[in-house]
């Protein structure tokens, strides 16, 4: 068995644990509460995963599993491990899913069965051969995963017609410390958006359609008129840019966008839009972080509010925020839209970074207000889990003591633990 | 270690969203440390002195064939591969570079003019029979690979301008290493010696034009040249052509008339002449103009995947070399193309080197060669040189 175990990429070199002891976010002072990995494994089937949490079990490791890393919420940071008012030395384990990457397509019944490290738009492009599409998939989709964004219970393209990913899996399969489970219907609940805490998923059956003729119409509308037409019909996914944005872009991608409020539809209706300038923002649908050439650097904040809502959290931003900023904003099904704003920002200048970055802290205070949530928990937000996870809080804080009693299943994700939520609380407290 | 502003700002402005995730490295080797996304993040930690400058973290940096298709994908938009050149030469001057490889080529280029070693009398043989000026307005530059390894490269060129009646200017045994291997490792100081010598003959015979049939020359000489010319504050008024656009321009103008290709090929765009200098469709015009049937393959223009040998990977990293032309040479063997047509003979020399190392029965040739054998006897059998 030894043998086997040294047959699974692995590296302990320190440069590629620094590399990979990271995601796309850069917050400022939070990282002092963040360790480094100590060995990262790249299992390729099922079976070596299994085989790494047995590693991680022996040896009484954290495990903090990994998909492209592209989410800005520290999911797949390892936050140091403090037990009884002492930093613990248990070690941390990266398993990076890159190499179990391969999916399969059923065309007849619609579903793809994919990897944990399978990538969304390598997905399409596979489907489309057949005429097939994804129901809904992330604007990260050129590199992002599929357990990666299952693991966030991701809301992006498609989600106006299609709600998010939590809506469009059939079935998936997890590993945990006593094996492996097939989960589906209302149980996925204990999966999907809880980071692998409470395992860690091998395989995904996800919904798929046929390929409609879609169409792109844009609309230069403000967002409260934008809310009577997105959810006027039955659209397949909607995206509003308020001005601030459009105008960040056009400075980012050297383009001459109008600058005011504009929304993008895109659907199998006829609409009475401006197709040019909906495909035009379909186009670059991908490419939301361009902004960040400006700063050179980017504050970011995601919350998903009533729609009814987002008119008035708009103007309240444009309020508070004092620097140049813009927010774009894909709208979901049950009337809700995940708005996410920019402001770009010198990485590089600590204190006017991390005073700019107080302002998502407000942005989160404000949604809140108005009845919103953030997009996601991950390390960052533990703090909000009972607002996020709402009546499932108490349940699925038990499925997972119950799964992982001894907490080694990506500790801190989710669940407020160590000094980071109380902080967090504090920051909103404090900060006007 | 420092970096300019601009590049300073490139390194910061990188959103770690991995649409990078296409580099052929990384696709290969499937660790962060190959990744643009990780070789940017490696220079931000060592410009915050995050972490240490040290050899193996020098020796992953220059897993990279330079390709560019990371930039191609860039969230971004940042001109990536000038970021990892500027940090290979940074690496020089700290002293961790060049690798052992390419300061072998180094050495034998101060010496021979090029990095083959091959002595400088014999660049100019395979130029014999063939009728060319000493001084012109066009300049046939023929390359080292052209003039030590692929000869038949060349010398289906000049037979091709022959055809044309294009008078052209060649240097002979005055002609240099254009420098891209050295550009690309990070080693400017002996680029810029050869800049010089170039542009010194090329001024004392006249030259307007320069044409290369090789697509490292064509980058070095459009992208580069003009710069280190302002740099020297030389004045740059050269224009400069590659190949597969003079043919194209030949045919249209009614100078070539080659017969027909009945076959079924595909085209693998060179990373120096697609992504790097955006030529992509005048090949497959001449692909077009001479009959054949073109099939692409699945990815082909800004996303086509390299063949695996620049950057001074397939001298100093051959496995990984080998690794992502074998990748491509099974691509090309999908599409069911009897020929795989490229215009570089880094490009043909490997493909064809992972195509029989594959046991894949597809002939691999450079467009010129095919053009030149169509213009002679009307047919191409792919194999042999018809030259006059």
């Amino acid at each position: 068995m030894a043998e086997e175990v040294k047959e699974i990429p692995k590296s302990e070199w320190a440069l590629q644990r620094y590399l990979y002891t990271r995601d796309i976010s850069s917050a400022p002072v939070i990282n002092l509460l963040l360790k480094q990995v100590d060995v990262i494994y790249q299992p390729r089937d099922e079976k070596e995963v299994i085989e790494v949490l047995r590693i991680a079990e022996k040896e009484g490791a954290t495990v903090v599993p990994r998909g492209a890393g592209t989410s800005g919420y520290g999911g797949v940071l390892p936050p140091k491990d403090i037990a009884l008012f002492r930093l613990s030395k248990r070690k941390t384990i990266m398993i990076d899913f890159t190499r179990m990457d391969n999916f399969e397509i059923d065309e007849e019944k619609q579903i793809v069965a994919c990897s944990p490290g399978a990538v969304w738009w390598d997905i399409e492009k596979e489907l489309n051969k057949k005429d097939l599409t994804l129901r809904v998939y992330p604007t990260s989709a050129p590199s992002s995963t599929v357990a990666g964004w299952i693991a966030q219970n991701g809301y992006g393209v498609g989600s106006l017609k299609y709600g998010g990913i939590a809506d469009n899996v059939e079935k998936i399969r997890v590993v945990d410390f006593n094996g492996v489970r097939e989960i589906e219907g209302k149980d996925l609940k204990y999966y999907v958006g809880m980071e692998g805490i409470t395992g860690l998923i091998t395989k995904a059956w996800v919904k798929v359609k046929e390929m409609e003729d879609m169409k792109y119409y844009g609309f230069h509308v403000s967002a409260k008129e934008a809310n009577k037409i997105v959810f006027a019909g039955e659209h397949y996914a909607g995206l509003f840019l308020d001005a601030g944005y459009v105008k960040l872009k056009n400075e980012a991608f050297g383009t001459e966008m109008p600058e005011k409020d504009v929304l993008m539809i895109a659907t199998t209706e006829k609409l009475d839009g401006d197709e040019s300038l909906g495909e035009e923002i379909w186009e670059k649908r991908f490419y939301p972080m361009r902004v960040r050439r400006l700063g050179p650097g980017l504050v970011a904040a995601e919350n998903v509010l009533p729609a009814e809502s987002i008119p008035a959290y708009l103007n309240r931003l444009n309020k508070m925020i004092k620097k140049p900023h813009g927010s774009e904003i894909w709208y979901s099904k049950g009337k809700k839209g995940a708005v996410l704003t920019f402001i770009p920002s010198d990485e590089r200048k600590f204190i006017g970074y991390t005073m700019t970055w107080l302002n998502s802290i407000r942005a989160l205070k404000t949604a809140k207000r108005m009845r919103g949530v953030p997009y996601s928990t991950g390390f960052y937000l533990s703090s909000e889990a009972k607002l996020l996870l709402g009546s499932d809080y108490a349940e699925l804080r038990e499925f997972k003591r119950q799964v992982d009693p001894k907490n080694q299943l990506n500790p801190g994700k989710v669940f407020p633990t160590g000094a980071l939520p109380l902080a967090m609380r504090i920051a909103q407290k404090v900060i006007p | 270690m420092k970096l300019e502003k601009e590049l300073n700002d490139m390194v910061t402005a990188c959103a770690q969203c991995f649409y990078c995730r296409v580099c052929p490295a990384f696709q290969t080797l499937k660790w962060e440390s190959v990744s643009p996304r990780g070789r940017v993040y490696m220079l931000k930690g060592l410009l915050k002195k995050k972490i240490k400058l040290e050899p193996q973290l020098v020796e992953d940096f220059y897993k990279c064939t330079t390709c560019g298709a990371c930039e191609e994908q860039c969230q971004t938009a940042l001109k990536l591969v000038e970021l990892w050149e500027a940090a290979r030469h940074e690496f020089v001057k700290e002293g961790l570079a060049p690798l052992a490889v390419h300061k072998k080529l180094r050495e034998l280029a101060q010496k021979t003019d090029n990095p083959y070693g091959e002595p400088k009398e014999k660049r100019e043989e395979w130029i014999k029979g063939y009728k060319y000026e000493d001084k012109a307005e066009i300049m046939y530059f023929a390359g080292c690979t052209g003039s030590f390894r692929a000869v038949e490269l060349a010398k289906n060129t000049v037979d091709l301008f022959n055809k044309a009646g294009l008078k052209f200017a060649y240097a002979g045994k005055d002609e240099y290493c254009c420098g891209s291997p050295f550009l690309r490792t990070g080693q400017r100081d002996l680029a810029y010696e050869l800049f010089k010598k170039n542009y010194n003959e090329w001024k004392k015979r006249g030259v307007k034009t320069i044409v290369s049939s090789c697509a490292g020359c064509y980058r070095t000489i459009l992208i580069d040249y003009p710069k280190i010319a302002k740099e020297l504050g030389l004045e740059w008024n050269f224009e400069v052509m590659h190949t597969s656009q003079l043919v194209n321009k030949l045919i249209k103008e009614g100078k070539i008339t080659p017969q027909k290709l009945t076959a079924k090929v595909t085209y693998h765009d060179p990373c120096h002449l697609g992504r790097h200098t955006k030529v992509y469709e005048e090949p497959r015009e001449v692909i077009k103009a001479i009959g054949a049937e073109l099939v692409e393959m699945e990815r082909n223009r800004g996303e086509s995947f390299c063949c695996g040998s620049g950057g001074g990977v397939k001298s100093q990293f051959k496995d990984l070399a080998g690794a992502i032309g074998k990748n491509r040479i099974e691509e090309a063997k999908e599409t069911g193309a009897e020929y795989l047509i490229s215009c570089c003979p880094f490009c043909k020399y490997h493909l064809k080197q992972m195509a029989e190392e594959q046991g894949i029965p597809i002939k691999v040739v450079d467009l010129v060669e095919v053009v030149n054998n169509l213009a002679v006897k009307g047919e191409y059998k792919g194999n042999d040189i018809r030259c006059a």
